[in-house]
């Protein structure tokens, strides 16, 4: 009797435990291939993938398309990758904040789609290379690494800069800025108006603003050595002209900025651009849906510039946000997977997300847009500016040290005076060559 | 008012009444297996779910891994050493040690203070404020997050508004962007939501006491404030004690779920505690293993402070 029961006990818990891990089976059929794409519903929303997936459906029968999508797609999938269970094709860029596809980049798992490139897009003549927009492969977003080997292809792109009222400057009689030394004559303007010249959402959002700096101060290869980590490279006069200007320029930021600058409370700070009580903010296109619901002045009109120029003339760069495609090198279905990606690039599919405004970059899409779209991307027309792509090169990971934290949240304490440019310039100097030792 | 005397005498469980010791051995030994059989698949869920975790936080505390590669690279106790180094680390180990300290005396007081007045004054009312004081125990923490953002609002806000109103605008605060006050503007929200439940526990057992107790000590002429300290307080000791433990529970706990929900760590990690800390350096940096490391702290520091507290205030069990 007491045999049974401990058998029946045994047989109950194992049961419980043989229960956590069912449904794990392959629901791989031996005639069709299932390939699990996992995307970032972002602002263009999902209506776009699915009539991908299915048009791509259509003319491959033999595979059968699965799609996860979700506004916070790392949270969803990053157990399943814990465990082993990796999707075949990730829809998602870099910046997040649960920074997955750096993670991924750091630990070397994604796999190298060098030769996606040079493959032709189901069904038309050109291959993914020919298509995309001269210089669009090659900087750190798509070579992590610094090489010549590609592990993500860019599959949207969109400017970010300053945002601001364009009818507000007009109306003033202010023209936008073309150097600094007019962007700080503006600042005092605005002062006797009572408009502060500078707000930011939050202090993460200086990433679009810096990068772009650093290139005009000292142009792109300075910029690449400054992702790249090179030693000393935060010791240079280049890089102090950089935190100069910005400290300067924060001197002038609304005096709300810092105690809004939280989760939170950020769409107060990009509320007192609508509202006329700041100038200019770092932000990306996605603002205008972002805020549409929200209040604002009279007339109001979104307008986009670059950063101004350090010297007058002198090339300006626009910071481009890509977003990105890239397959776990733990992926099951990796031929598939690239053949699935080799058909996000062609014509067929680059309509379907263009009328989502999610735009590719894809030689001659600029001529397609209309509206408001086609405003923003109107400032790479200026022969003077220049996209801008990537970010800090992926390191393996070293504890405690968080080279965005360290150059953008500072900009908090340098508002608030709580630490001074000289203690910004010894912390981000530090940080960057403790990764450099790493890479 | 005597000590207890009933109680078991070495940890030997005294027998039931009826029961002689011969007996009771013999139940025991007879019903053996079948309580065994009972508590296997509890066991077995407590080793699988409480107990594998744990000792894998801090097997993981001694490996460099990002979380998500095959690749994981024992380091021994390198994670450890590192955290002492890291200045950001060493601030969020204040910043929960301050946070720790402010709340537990600010919610213990104000807590004790109105449980005394609410019992024993006969306030007016009284299940009023009770049921108003209770109910941010229940709110949610990001409700919770969104009120004090309206609070502490620097335009806008009721406390800046209420300041204004007093002509006291010297006193109003940028409460969430000040590096200096942005951890007691958090305290406060974490005082306010844990204040109601502490008092609703102290009413219980204050309740409990005996009224003669208190008629005595009045007819021998003991003022209100003399009968709190020396009838209220030992008899409800045992409660303070266990509460204790919930503070620096919460301390650890809620300031994360409240920071993250509020400032993120901001600005610039001035209200970095060292849970938030430990997701950022476990997920956004990356580094797994450190974070683990972290965490490792954080247990063994509550465990130390529960341990301390417990035994700087064990007394003999009062009994009336």
């Amino acid at each position: 009797m007491k045999k049974l029961f401990l058998a029946g006990a045994a047989v109950a818990a194992f049961s419980l435990l043989a229960g956590c891990s069912a449904g794990t089976g392959d629901s791989d059929s031996a005639t069709t291939t299932t390939l699990t794409v996992a995307a970032l519903e972002g602002g263009y929303g999902k209506d776009m993938y699915t009539q991908v997936i299915d048009a791509y459906r259509k003319s491959h029968p033999g595979v059968d398309v699965k799609l996860q999508i979700s506004k916070s797609i790392e949270d969803e999938i990053s157990p399943n990758m814990k465990a082993g269970r990796f999707p075949d094709v990730v829809v998602l860029g870099q910046g997040r904040k649960a920074a997955l596809t750096e993670t991924l980049i750091k630990d070397k798992s994604l796999e190298d789609l060098t030769a996606v490139l040079s493959a032709k897009v189901p069904g038309e003549q050109a291959t993914v290379g020919e298509k995309l927009t001269d210089g669009i492969i090659g900087s750190l977003n798509t070579n992590p690494y610094g090489n010549d080997q590609t592990y993500l292809l860019p599959m949207y792109y969109a400017p970010t800069g300053l945002f601001y009222n364009k009818a507000l400057l007009a109306q003033q009689g202010w023209p936008v800025p073309a150097t600094w030394d007019e962007m700080f004559a503006l600042g005092e303007k605005a002062k006797a108006r009572g408009i502060a010249l500078f707000t930011y959402p939050t202090a993460g959002y200086l990433d679009s603003f810096f990068f772009a700096l650093l290139a005009d101060i000292g142009g792109e290869q300075f910029y690449t050595d400054v992702m790249t980590y090179k030693q000393g490279v935060w010791q240079t006069p280049q890089a102090r002209q950089a935190l100069d200007i910005t400290t300067r320029l924060l001197s002038y930021a609304a005096k709300t900025t810092v105690g809004y600058a939280n989760e939170q409370d950020f769409t107060k700070n990009q509320q007192a651009i609508l509202d006329n009580k700041a100038l200019f903010m770092p932000n990306g296109t996605w603002i205008v849906g972002e805020m549409k619901d929200a209040p604002r002045a009279a007339g109001f009109q979104w307008g986009l510039t670059p950063l101004p120029a350090v010297t007058a003339g002198g090339k300006r760069y626009i910071t481009t946000s890509v977003e990105s495609v890239w397959i776990p090198s733990a992926a099951a279905h990796k031929d598939a997977a690239k053949d699935f990606i080799e058909y996000l690039y062609s014509d067929e599919a680059a309509q379907i997300f263009a009328k989502s405004s999610a735009i590719q970059p894809v030689k001659g899409i600029a001529a397609t847009l209309t509206g408001e779209t086609a405003e923003f991307y109107k400032v790479y027309e200026d022969p003077a500016v220049a996209a801008l792509v990537g970010g800090f090169a992926g390191t393996p990971p070293v504890e405690g040290v968080d080279i965005k934290g360290t150059l953008f949240d500072t900009a908090n304490s340098i508002i608030s005076g709580d630490k001074t440019e000289d203690q910004w310039q010894a912390a981000l100097n530090d940080a960057s060559e403790k990764l450099r030792q790493a890479r | 008012m005597t000590t207890t005397s009933a109680r078991p005498v070495d940890g030997v469980p005294v027998a039931p009444p009826g029961m002689g010791p011969a007996r009771a051995a013999a139940g025991r030994s007879g019903n053996g297996g079948f309580v065994l059989a009972c508590l296997v698949p509890a066991l077995v869920l407590f080793v699988v779910f409480m107990l594998v975790p744990t000792v894998n936080v801090f097997r993981m505390s001694l490996y460099t891994w990002s979380g998500f590669s095959p690749q994981m690279r024992f380091v021994g106790l390198g994670n450890f050493t590192r955290l002492i180094d890291d200045e950001q680390f060493v601030r969020a180990f204040q910043n929960t040690v301050a946070l720790l300290v402010v709340v537990t005396v600010v919610t213990m007081g104000l807590g004790l203070f109105l449980a005394a007045i609410m019992t024993r004054q006969r306030l007016r009312g009284r299940n009023l404020y009770r049921f108003i004081l209770y109910i941010p125990s229940v709110l949610s923490v990001v409700v919770l997050a969104a009120i004090f953002s309206a609070v502490y609002d620097q335009e806008n806000g009721l406390l800046n508004g209420t300041l204004r109103l007093l002509s006291l605008d010297g006193l109003q605060q940028i409460w969430l962007g000040n590096q200096q006050i942005v951890l007691y503007s958090v305290a406060i929200a974490m005082v306010w939501q844990s204040l109601g439940y502490y008092l609703v526990l102290y009413m219980a057992s204050m309740s409990s006491i005996p009224e003669e107790l208190y008629e005595a000590s009045a007819l021998d002429g003991a003022s209100a404030g003399r009968q709190f300290f020396t009838i209220t307080v030992p008899l409800i000791w045992q409660s303070l004690r266990t509460t204790l433990t919930f503070f620096i529970m919460s301390a650890v706990n809620l300031s994360f779920v409240l920071v993250r929900a509020m400032t993120g760590g901001g600005p610039d990690g001035a209200s970095e505690v060292l849970l938030s800390y430990m997701y950022k350096q476990a997920y956004t940096n990356s580094s797994y293993g450190y974070g683990m490391a972290i965490g490792v702290v954080i247990f063994a520091f509550s465990f130390l402070v529960s341990l301390l507290v417990s035994r700087a205030t064990r007394r003999e069990p009062l009994q009336f």
